[in-house]
C-alpha cells in the first residue's frame, strides 16, 4: 500500500503526478540551465515548510545568499527551510592542507543566512566530496527529522565532488542513503540543450524534465513528466510559465486510469511539441507516445 | 516587479537594459555566448565603459584578440575608452624555453590601460617566454591584481580560448572554472564570460554556474546579415522572453527592447545551431 503521496506544491505539476510524489524516494528534476529547476525544487520544500515539517536546502551550485535573494522575487520566504552551504571554495593553488568540511560549516536555516557570499577561509579551502554530504545527511538526520530535501545540482556533486574511478558506485550508493533514510529528494539535474539520459534518470524513481526553447512565440517553456515508477503519470507536455509568482503549470484534467474524464473538468492546456528536435530520450522505461486526444478522448 | 528592490548594474545598453529589468545583479557571473561576429565583444567593451562612465574600475582581459588590435577596432567605433584596463594575457608563439613555472606566472603579465596598448604589443610578447594561461593562472594573475585595484566589473575574452589553451596542460579545467567563478563572485565583481555558441549535446560548467546567460544571434535573412539578443537565463530576476533585434551602428550596439522580431524570422531561431544540426 502506497502512503500519501507528497504534492511538490505546484498545482499543475501535481496534477501531472497524480496528486504528487511518492514519499520516501529520490527523484529528478532535469532541464537546460535556465528552464526553472531551482525554483521547483524550493517551491517543493516551501510546500512542506508551510505544512510543519522539516526540509532541507543542499546547496552545490549557487551560494545560499543569492538564492535567498532570487527567491525573494517571488516575493517567497525561504526562512524556516534549513541549508547546508555545500559550494566549493576558492581553490588554493598553493599548498595549503585542505580541512574537512564538516568540521567547519553546519546546517543553518536560511534566515540566518547573510546577504553576503560566505569568503573562503583564510586558512585554505574546505573539501567537499559526495562523502562528506553523505556524512552530513546522515548527522543531521540524527539532529531533526527531515521530510523533504532537495540537492542543487547533482550535476556538479558528480562533477566536482566525485574523487573516485568508481563514479557510478558513488551515485549509486548516494541514492541508497537517500531511501533508506526514508526522504523524499528532488535531486536537480543539468541537461545540455539536447539532452541525453544521464545515470542519475535511471537511478531515481522519477524525472521530471523541465523544456524551454525559442520558436515563433518567443521563449517557451514546457514540464514532462519522463518516467514516475509506481504510479501513473500525464505522458503529454504541459506548458510552463515561471511568472513574478514563480513557477506555475496550467492544470490538466485529473484523471484515473479508465475513469471517464469529469465533465466540470477544466479543458486541458492542449498538449504542446517544440517546434524544434524534440529528441526521443532512451529511457530505461519507453516513454508512451503522447495520445492525440489526451485526456481521455476515448472516454463518452 | 520585485518584491524588493534590488541594485542593478547597467549594460550600457539601454535595450539590453529593459531585456533584464534594469541591468545585471551584481557581483555575480554571467555568459555572453554567440557565433563570431555577432557583437559578442562590441557588448562587453560597452559593459565596461559604462562602469568607467559611472566612476567604476573595469578590467578586459584579452585572450584572443591582442590589445593593440583591440584598442584599433574599438577606435573604429570612434569610442574613447581609454580608462578601462587591461589585462593581456593573449598568447604568443609558444617559446620553446623552459617553461615557467605558475607562481611567476603573475609576475609577467602587466596590465595596462587601453590607450597605451602599442601597436608592437603583438611582437614585445613574443619575445617573453610564454607561460600556460590556464582558468588557475589567471586566477593567480586577477588575484594579485585585484590587490592593486578595486575592480567591479570585469570581462574575460574569451572563456572558449582559455578552455582550448588550458586542454593541454592537463589540469582540471572543470574545477579551475569553478574556482574562478567563486573567485569573481567572493571578490564582488560582475563578470561577463564570452563562449563561442556552445555544443549543445555537450554540458559546460559555465552554462550552469553562471547566473544567466545572454545569447547572441546572427543569420541572413533575405540575403543581409540580420542580428539579434535574447536573455537566455538570468536567477533572480524577471527578463524578456523574446528575442530582440540588434544593430552594431556607429555608436555601439542598440537594441530595441520594444520591437518585435516578425514570426518567419522567429522560426529561424532554434535551439540547435546549424553548425551542430
Amino acid at each position: 500500500m502506497i502512503r500519501e503521496k507528497v504534492k511538490v506544491g505546484i498545482p499543475g505539476i501535481d496534477n501531472m503526478l497524480e496528486g504528487g510524489l511518492i514519499p520516501g524516494r529520490p527523484y529528478v528534476v532535469s532541464g537546460a540551465s535556465g528552464t526553472g529547476k531551482t525554483s521547483v525544487a524550493i517551491k517543493f520544500l516551501l510546500e512542506g515548510a508551510s505544512a510543519g515539517e522539516h526540509v532541507l536546502y543542499v546547496a552545490i551550485d549557487e551560494p545560499p545568499n543569492e538564492v535567498k535573494s532570487n527567491m525573494r522575487s517571488f516575493g517567497w520566504d525561504v526562512s524556516r527551510v534549513h541549508v547546508f552551504d555545500a559550494t566549493s571554495d576558492i581553490l588554493s593553488y598553493d599548498k595549503t592542507p585542505v580541512r574537512d568540511v564538516s568540521t567547519e560549516r553546519k546546517v543553518v536555516l536560511f534566515s540566518s543566512v547573510p546577504s553576503n557570499i560566505r569568503k573562503t577561509s583564510e586558512k585554505g579551502p574546505a573539501d567537499i566530496t559526495i562523502n562528506t554530504i553523505q556524512e552530513i545527511l546522515k548527522q543531521e538526520m540524527k539532529v531533526r527529522k527531515y521530510s523533504r530535501v532537495v540537492v542543487d545540482s547533482v550535476t556538479s556533486l558528480r562533477r566536482f565532488y566525485i574523487r573516485t574511478s568508481e563514479e557510478y558506485m558513488a551515485l549509486q550508493s548516494f541514492f541508497r542513503l537517500l531511501s533508506d533514510l526514508d526522504i523524499t529528494t528532488l535531486l536537480t539535474v543539468q541537461l545540455p540543450d539536447t539532452p541525453r539520459p544521464d545515470a542519475e534518470s535511471h537511478m531515481a524513481r522519477g524525472e521530471i524534465r523541465l523544456h524551454k526553447w525559442l520558436d515563433g512565440r518567443g521563449l517557451v517553456r514546457g514540464v514532462t513528466v519522463e518516467k514516475f515508477r509506481g504510479s501513473y503519470h500525464d505522458h503529454s507536455m504541459r506548458p510552463l510559465r515561471i511568472t513574478d509568482e514563480g513557477p506555475s503549470v496550467k492544470l490538466a484534467a485529473p484523471r484515473r486510469r479508465g475513469e471517464p474524464r469529469r465533465e466540470e473538468a477544466e479543458e486541458p492546456e492542449p498538449a504542446i511539441e517544440p517546434e524544434a528536435k524534440a529528441q526521443a530520450p532512451a529511457e530505461s522505461q519507453p516513454p508512451e507516445p503522447p495520445p492525440p486526444d489526451d485526456a481521455g478522448g476515448g472516454a463518452p | 516587479m520585485t518584491a524588493i528592490p534590488q541594485m542593478r548594474v547597467s549594460t550600457g545598453i539601454e535595450g539590453v537594459d529593459t531585456m533584464l529589468r534594469g541591468g545585471l545583479i551584481p557581483g555575480r557571473p554571467y555568459v555572453v555566448e554567440g557565433p563570431f561576429g555577432s557583437g559578442k565583444t562590441t557588448f562587453c567593451i560597452q559593459f565596461l565603459q559604462q562602469g568607467v562612465r559611472q566612476g567604476e574600475r573595469a578590467l578586459f582581459v584579452a585572450i584572443d584578440e591582442p590589445p593593440s588590435e583591440l584598442r584599433e577596432n574599438v577606435r573604429f567605433l570612434g569610442w574613447d575608452v581609454g580608462k578601462i584596463r587591461i589585462l593581456d594575457v593573449h598568447p604568443a608563439a609558444k617559446a620553446y624555453s623552459k617553461r615557467v613555472s605558475l607562481v611567476e606566472v603573475a609576475a609577467q603579465r602587466a596590465v595596462g590601460s587601453l590607450r597605451e596598448a602599442r601597436a608592437d604589443a603583438k611582437t614585445e610578447s613574443m619575445k617573453q617566454m610564454s607561460p600556460d594561461l590556464t582558468p588557475q593562472s589567471l586566477q593567480l594573475m586577477l588575484k594579485q591584481e585585484l590587490q592593486e585595484v578595486r575592480y567591479s566589473r570585469v570581462v574575460i575574452d574569451s572563456l572558449t580560448s582559455l578552455k582550448r589553451l588550458s586542454a593541454s596542460e592537463g589540469e582540471d579545467i572543470d574545477s579551475g572554472i569553478l574556482s574562478l567563478l567563486r573567485f569573481l563572485s567572493e571578490a564582488n565583481l560582475t563578470s561577463l564570460f564570452v563562449t563561442d555558441v556552445p555544443d549543445p549535446a555537450s554540458l559546460e560548467p559555465e552554462m550552469f554556474l553562471s547566473r544567466g546567460v545572454i545569447r547572441f544571434h546572427k543569420f541572413m535573412v533575405s540575403s543581409r546579415t540580420e542580428r539579434f539578443i535574447s536573455v537566455e537565463k538570468f536567477r533572480g530576476s524577471a527578463h524578456d522572453t523574446q528575442p530582440r533585434p540588434l544593430r552594431i551602428t556607429k555608436s555601439g550596439i542598440q537594441v530595441d527592447a520594444e520591437k518585435k522580431v516578425g514570426k518567419s524570422v522567429l522560426k529561424m531561431f532554434d535551439a540547435v545551431p546549424a553548425e551542430f544540426r
